[in-house]
């Protein structure tokens, strides 16, 4: 098992996120981010209770914050983690075809990470861009009005890029 | 296009508009900031929201000023004012155009929030999928404390105010005022029973107010122009104007500004430029997936708080989703269903129980395999949700889940088993 726990920079941003609330405890939510920011976007076994001990509060606690949120992941995402919207409207204006054909191209069903782990796949609520619609997310990026094609030569240049 | 009525969305349709604080006091901004610092009252500014006549945009339409008024006098326990930033209301996009292109207009309604509340801590609650709201709105928080217009003594007043932007981590129910705050303190976000209203115990059981992006940025307005001139916009109770996203089949999706009481119709061919394709319209849902559906001949009122209550419907937080002639009605109640089952809190029985048993029945018209008996079994089911539950979110899913089987009984038939 890899190390468990910041470094020294990073606990340094983390006490200073504490000032900014009247507990530890309140800043769970972006700690929590900066704990998955850190390990290549999820939470590896052990950062639960890293986590609930940096904020002075419980494991179970912290576990049950995990799994409440969308955003914790207890597994490891792609290098790409892709969220596509397929939520009222963007389902209704392309976004599940947007879905379908990320499934076909990557092999993979939402909610699965490619083999090689390059790519995971995420079906998703409305993410207030509805009139971009479709729209994926990839990482922290908003790809707008999106065609099949665009997605296409998005694949091979990701791809590309590692090969 | 028709014209917008620009108040809040001025600076972001000037052509070169950067939203930095430099821009926005180019454009006259930070002004309201100084004038209350300087020769007003807490009370005073609270009595000019009432006067406003503002009402919440975020979705219950509450009187602004009022809210603000519940707040108790100063004592040893801290005033928190949070801006709900959360934006997850199906086919809202508005406050993410306001905090994307001029984040000081709501931060100086925010500022001046806390003043009138005697809070020296807001927290800004934007949604964790948003990383570049997240940081672009603390980008113009670090301008403001550099300007000193935020941090100790501000302008040599004696008044001390900080700003914290707080990430959440994709829960609709999040946007939910109470279950924001659980979330604020580091909780799963479960939406609270009032009694307790925030006023009295809110944030680490403090007094606290929430309010939306889109409200707050009306505030500097209000003070600058004065109370009578945003009351002089939009029909009686329901004043100024408003930033209505509208999407879905339509030529030009986006967001628009007109005044309170703007016709419905007209927003939809007037301003996001009708049916795309020249296709017939088949549908709207006027505020969010909260809002009950509305047929093509009930769309010709004024769009604002009091009219859509008269249409049995709600402007919710000012979402228009248009739909053509080629979409199947089943299919926007199953993406209704889908998504209200997902966020639900699991607390309440029959929000917990009730989105899940509607999913199903909408899940057997998908496949065909429905018949009326069904239909009067899910309008039943949802009618017993509302009025049940914690919060709000019980009702969000009654009604409209009720209205798409009421007003649209032969999209059903269509699915009935053969
Ligand atoms: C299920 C649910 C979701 C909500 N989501 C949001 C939201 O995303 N943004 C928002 O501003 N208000 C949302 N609200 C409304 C808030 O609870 C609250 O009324 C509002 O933030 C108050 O601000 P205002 O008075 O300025 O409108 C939601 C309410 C419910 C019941
Ligand atoms: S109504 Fe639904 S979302 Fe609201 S508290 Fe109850 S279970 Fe949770
Ligand atoms: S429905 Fe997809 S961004 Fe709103």
């Amino acid at each position: 098992m890899a190390k468990v726990g910041f470094s020294d920079a990073v606990l340094k941003e983390v006490n200073t996120l504490f000032e900014r609330y009247p507990k530890k405890v309140h800043a769970l939510l972006p700690v929590l981010h900066i704990a998955q920011r850190e390990n290549a976007g999820w939470l590896p076994e052990g950062w639960d209770a890293y986590v609930a001990e940096l904020c002075e509060t419980t494991l179970n606690h912290v576990r049950g914050v995990i799994t409440f949120y969308n955003m914790y992941k207890t597994t490891p995402v792609g290098r790409h983690h892709i969220m596509v919207c397929t939520c009222l409207p963007c389902g209704l204006c392309g976004g599940t075809e947007v879905l379908e054909h990320l499934e076909h191209r990557l092999g993979i069903k939402s909610g699965n990470v490619t083999p090689d782990g390059q790519f995971s796949l995420e079906e998703s609520q409305c993410l207030a861009a509805c009139d971009q619609a479709p729209l994926m997310m990839v990482n922290e990026d908003l790809q707008k009005r999106i065609t099949l094609e665009e997605i296409d030569r998005w694949i091979d240049e990701a791809r590309a890029k590692k090969a | 296009m028709a014209e917008e009525t620009l108040l809040l969305l001025k600076n972001i349709r000037t052509p070169g508009y950067t939203g930095d604080l430099a821009a926005y006091q180019k454009a006259g901004g930070s002004k309201a900031w100084e004038k209350v610092l300087k020769s007003m009252k807490p009370a005073e500014v609270i009595e000019v929201l009432k006067a406003s006549g503002l009402r919440g945009r975020g979705g219950a339409g509450f009187p602004c000023g009022m809210k603000w008024s519940f707040m108790p006098p100063p004592s040893d326990k801290p005033h928190y004012l949070v801006c709900n930033a959360d934006e997850s209301e199906p086919g809202t996009f508005k406050d993410h155009l306001i905090m994307l292109n001029d984040p000081h207009e709501f931060l100086e309604g925010m500022m001046i929030g806390c003043y009138a509340m005697n809070s020296h801590h807001g927290y800004i609650y934007i949604r964790g999928e948003s990383q570049h709201a997240i940081k672009r709105v603390q980008q113009a928080i670090d301008e403001l404390y550099k300007a000193k217009l935020l941090g100790k003594n501000i302008l040599g007043g004696g008044f001390d105010l900080h700003l914290t932007v707080h990430p959440g981590a994709g829960a609709y129910i999040c946007g939910e005022e109470t279950a924001m705050l659980d979330s604020l303190e580091g909780k799963r976000g479960q939406p609270r029973s009032k009694p307790p209203f925030p006023a009295q115990s809110g944030f680490d059981a403090c007094p606290t107010t929430v309010n939306n992006v889109e409200t707050l940025a009306n505030v500097p307005f209000i003070l600058n122009q004065g109370a009578e001139a945003f009351a002089a916009l939009g029909p009686a109770n329901n004043a100024g104007t408003q930033c209505v996203s509208i999407s879905g089949h339509v030529a030009k999706p986006g967001v628009y500004e007109v005044e309170m009481g703007h016709n419905l119709k007209s927003l939809i061919y007037d301003y996001a430029g009708g049916i795309r394709g020249g296709k017939k319209l088949k549908a709207v849902i006027p505020g969010g997936a909260s809002a009950g559906i509305l047929r093509p001949d009930e769309i010709d009122i004024p769009y604002d708080f009091d009219n859509l209550m008269k249409a049995g419907t709600m402007r919710g937080s000012g979402a228009i989703m248009v739909f053509d002639e080629d979409t199947d009605v089943v299919r926007l109640a199953e993406r209704t269903i889908r998504f209200f089952n997902h966020e639900s809190c699991g607390q309440c029985t029959p929000c917990r129980e009730g989105t899940f048993w509607l999913k199903n029945m909408v899940r057997q018209f998908m496949d065909d395999a429905g018949d009326e008996a069904l239909a009067k079994r899910m309008e039943r089911a949802a009618f017993q949700i509302g009025g049940t539950t914690i919060c709000a979110f019980g009702d969000a899913v009654s009604g409209p889940m009720m209205a798409f089987v009421r007003k649209f009984p032969e999209e059903f038939a269509k699915h009935y088993a053969s």
